[in-house]
């Protein structure tokens, strides 16, 4: 028995069928005599560079305990499944039971990019009040909501700007 | 130029691999980074994994196409 790392690229498009195709992979990982320690499902990551045309990659990262011999059925397995973009299998000397690096790194990237298209859409919706001719009445609004609360502070304060600009 | 050298580089650190990059996506020269010629062997197999999984740019190049 040896310890085996495989990481896998998969099609970001499988959606509702990446459960039963994940399944499907630990079932022909059993079959092949693989015992699965753990699997990392890193998620859904851009790619550094396009691979087969696709910008971004289903991370999975599988922890193993196997027998050389079977390691050319598995490859030619995976070489031929038209799901994984990519695969790497290594040798590793100890095997990890937790969560690497590169899945916190995904969940923060995501939620970055989440919280930049909500502030996004904050930006317009006040770009838009400044824009119309109630400026006046936006200004008296602000004031009130500085009294109330700060996370609407920056809405007003993006409001005096663009009436300092005019 | 780095806080923390790990005696073992893995592919999945992408953060501290980087700190081993050009902004270009070159591997920085032992000679530059100052690491013993042991750890640069090893940032540069962990970096040559981490590019082909397409966690880290070959080149800055191809990145935005």
């Amino acid at each position: 028995m040896k310890n085996y790392e495989l990481a896998l690229i998969i099609n970001p498009d499988l959606a509702s069928r990446f459960n039963p195709y994940k399944e499907h992979l630990e079932s022909v990982l059993s079959e092949l005599d693989f015992k699965n320690i753990y699997c990392e499902n890193v998620g859904i990551r851009e790619l550094a560079y396009p691979i087969k045309e696709f910008t971004k990659g289903h991370y999975l990262i599988y922890q193993l305990e196997g027998n050389p011999p079977k390691i050319a059925d598995l490859e030619n397995k995976l070489k031929y499944d038209n799901s994984v973009l990519r695969h790497l299998l290594i040798t590793i000397d100890e095997l990890s039971s937790s969560d690497s690096f590169l899945t916190q790194d995904t969940r923060d990237s995501k939620k970055l990019a989440e919280e930049k298209a909500h502030e996004a859409k904050l930006k317009n919706e006040t770009s838009i009040n400044a824009d119309s001719d109630t400026q006046i009445k936006d200004n008296s609004k602000s004031t009130q909501l500085k009294e109330t609360e700060e996370n609407d502070n920056d809405e007003a304060t993006e409001n005096n700007n663009t009436k300092d600009e005019s | 130029m780095s806080t923390e050298i790990p005696t073992n580089f893995n592919y999945k650190d992408i953060k501290i691999l980087k700190q081993f990059l050009t902004e270009t996506g070159k591997i920085i020269p032992a000679r530059v980074s100052g690491l013993s010629a042991q750890q640069q062997r090893k940032v540069t197999k962990a970096i040559k994994v981490a590019r082909f999984l397409a966690l880290i740019p070959y080149t800055d190049k191809q990145s935005r196409v």
